[in-house]
């Protein structure tokens, strides 16, 4: 049987950041996942995508409708989400769905902010480690390099990566409209990421003053801290410099909250109640939610910026349409390698079965010759394997050559005509 | 003729009011300019009005609360050209407008002659009183006007929603300091005003402080904004001052009407 392309995951369409952040692999994990993975029994390959706005597993598989509940169960594994809120949650993309929104989100149009350019490069980086493991496989390697071209077509043709508007620019919009100016403000960086260095980046664009950096790893802290002409705090005392940041961006892998109530209080009250402008950028989120509660102060994850930068989508719409387009052509491109594969099972069992007719009726003649010389043997084989050959070539020649609807047409006849099983897979 | 000239600052306050309202659902900035000459005009037209006022009667415009309305409203309007003219405030100007407007159409609704102004009142301590008073209340009432567009703006923002309003409002740090500043210069008149009222009671009834409705009133509203200014260097700042500014306005409000109105007393009936 043909394997087939499935995608299952949640992303920041499909399921608020509470749901995500249970269903997020941990970097750390990801090879051990991968494994666990490759180990369930209806998957033949797999890539597994882990951002911020996206929990997606990339599979190939021959048994679909078994593959997409498994699926379901490997993302399963956080106790504090039962199975069904997660299936509530769920995308299922199937076949050309699945092709179609694996361009997608290569090109940067299934982005929260469409066309930031950070999620091809975390594509590619995903994509890089499963090879590494060895979970992805012919279909899976040919899918993603088709998807990464995809992506350079969109970029190059259309104005969708040019007119990007990440959630960067979202935050510093926001923080615009809680300060009157940024020149005399402080920003505080907790852990590292690309959209939150992505972040740090733009507030500094536009004028913010000072920037703290802290990291569990004191010399990455140092090492930013020099990027950004800023500070570098010990993660353990950051808690201690908090008073000084009037935005901080929080981007750790931590599994609880690094920032409770609790100490927001305890902060304003040192900041004698100036206000505080919180930015959390990370899956699972770092900062409780309930702090957006305290007077003063302003939480923002993830989620909420993507809101603010939507309201620019509409006049990226057209060079959007266009970027469509370009994945629809390339689906159907894509499709036909997908389907040639599939006529290749076809062609072999023709032959296969063919060749065991020649096979058992030259058998039988040879037996009824008493006495036969070897030269005689090896004409009857060449004349016979040459009927054969003769006869395949034009049929095999066309199921190889058609395109994708005639070819099932084709495929289908051909089976029917010489009463061969479904092609198998190896 | 002042009445001929307030009826077109009125006039020209409405259609101000009408535009700014456009201007905040449309964001065009050639409404904002619209707006501002035509509330420029407006404002011409109604310091005019007061000047005849004043060039006829003297003092004896101090002497109704009409004319204080008027004079309140006149200098509410001025604040706000300076306000706007120093940074994007749009939507402060579409709430001082339509307020202002209000003012002056009461004034100019219960324009009739006034009681005689009592000779024991005409003297210098009146205009000392009256004057640093109804700039103070001007002053509170664009500390009021700002207070609600913050708490208007700190509820988009913690609610998250970012229509096309939330753009068009100034920042949170802007609103807020503008209302310090505001609340600081008001209260200071007001503390003038207090002081030259006390005076003024002295040389006319012969004693600073009779527990007059008006005085015990004037008190309380003082109180409660020395209140708030010391609450702000403790950390009030943001959503609770705001809401101790128009908390203080409406406490302004039921001073001024129930002198005028309610409590008349040895002090109104005359002037606020």
């Amino acid at each position: 049987m043909q394997r087939e392309i499935l995608i299952v995951g949640v992303n920041h369409r499909s399921a608020p950041v509470e749901v995500r952040e249970h269903v997020a692999i941990n970097n750390g994990a990801l090879e051990g996942s991968l494994q666990r993975l490759l180990a369930v029994p209806s998957i033949e390959e797999g890539v597994i995508l882990s951002t911020c706005n996206r929990v997606e597993v990339i599979a190939a598989s021959t048994d679909g409708d078994h593959a997409v509940e498994a699926l379901t169960d490997f993302l399963a594994v956080d106790e504090h989400l039962p199975r069904e809120r997660l299936a509530e949650h769920l995308s299922v993309y199937r076949g050309r769905e699945a092709v179609r929104h694996l361009f997608r989100v290569a090109a940067s149009l299934d982005s929260m902010v469409v066309g930031e350019p950070q999620i091809l490069g975390q594509l590619k980086d995903f994509y890089n480690r499963a090879a590494t493991v060895g979970t992805a496989g012919t279909v899976l390697h040919r899918c993603f390099h088709k998807s990464f071209s995809v992506a350079k077509r969109v970029r190059t043709e259309t104005g969708v990566a040019s007119k990007a508007v990440s959630v960067s620019s979202a935050a510093v919009e926001l923080a615009c409209k809680i300060f009157d100016r940024l020149e005399d403000k402080t920003a505080m960086l907790i852990g590292a990421g690309t959209m939150s260095e992505l972040a740090a980046r733009h507030l500094l664009a536009h004028g913010v003053h000072g920037m703290l950096v802290t990291n569990r790893t004191f010399d990455r802290a140092v090492e930013l801290a020099r990027d950004f002409h800023g500070t570098p705090v010990p993660f353990e005392e950051f808690p201690n410099y908090l008073h000084m940041a009037d935005m901080v961006i929080g981007s750790t892998a931590a599994d609880e909250f690094i920032l409770t109530p609790a100490i927001v209080h305890e902060v304003l009250r040192q900041r004698k109640y100036r206000p505080v402008f919180l930015i959390d950028m990370s899956v699972p989120r770092n900062f409780d939610p309930r702090i957006n509660d305290i007077d003063n102060v302003y939480l923002y994850d993830i989620d909420d910026l993507g809101g603010v930068a939507s309201e620019n989508l509409d006049e990226r719409t057209r060079e959007a349409e266009k970027a469509e387009a370009i994945v629809e052509e390339e689906i159907d491109t894509f499709w036909r390698w997908l389907a040639s594969l599939e006529a290749v099972p076809t062609i072999v069992a023709l032959r296969d079965k063919i060749e065991a007719i020649r096979k058992a009726e030259l058998e039988k003649t040879l037996a009824a010759f008493a006495e036969i010389t070897p030269a005689q043997r090896q004409a009857l084989d060449a004349m016979t394997s040459a009927i054969v050959n003769k006869i395949l070539h034009a049929p095999i020649t066309h199921l190889k050559q058609q395109d994708r609807q005639e070819e099932a047409l084709y495929l289908a006849a051909a089976r029917k005509l010489f009463d061969i099983e479904q092609p198998e897979d190896n | 003729m002042s009445s001929l000239l307030l009826s077109l600052a009125l006039a020209l306050y409405l259609l101000t009011t009408a535009t700014f309202m456009a201007q905040v659902m449309t964001g065009h900035d050639a409404l904002r300019r619209v707006a501002h000459a035509l509330l420029a005009a407006g404002f011409a037209m109604h310091a005019a009005s007061l000047g005849v006022q004043v060039f006829l009667k003297g003092y004896e415009v101090l002497a109704t609360f009409q004319d204080e309305l008027s004079f309140i409203a006149c200098i509410m309007v001025g604040l706000y050209l300076v306000l706007a003219w120093r940074a994007n405030m749009s939507v402060v100007g579409a709430l001082v407008t339509p307020l202002a407007f209000l003012f002056s159409l009461s004034a100019h609704a219960f324009d009739k002659a006034g009681p005689e102004l009592p000779h024991a009142l005409q003297n210098v301590w009146l205009p000392a009183h009256v004057a640093p008073a109804v700039l103070g209340y001007a002053v509170f009432a664009i500390a009021f006007c700002l207070s609600l567009i913050y708490l208007l703006q700190e509820r988009q923002l913690k609610a998250k929603r970012k229509g096309d309003l939330f753009r068009r409002l100034p920042s949170l740090e802007t609103l807020d300091d503008l209302n310090y500043r505001f609340v600081t210069w008001g209260f200071a008149l007001f503390t003038i005003g207090l002081i030259t009222g006390s005076l003024l009671a002295k040389q006319t009834w012969g004693e600073l402080w009779s527990w007059e409705p008006v005085q015990v009133l004037s008190l309380i509203t003082w109180l409660l904004y020395a209140a708030l200014l010391h609450a702000r260097t403790v950390g009030w700042r943001g959503r609770k001052a705001a809401t101790f500014t128009i908390v203080g306005f409406v406490v302004v409000i039921v001073t001024f009407l129930s002198v005028n109105l309610i409590f008349p007393g040895k002090h109104g009936g005359t002037f606020g």
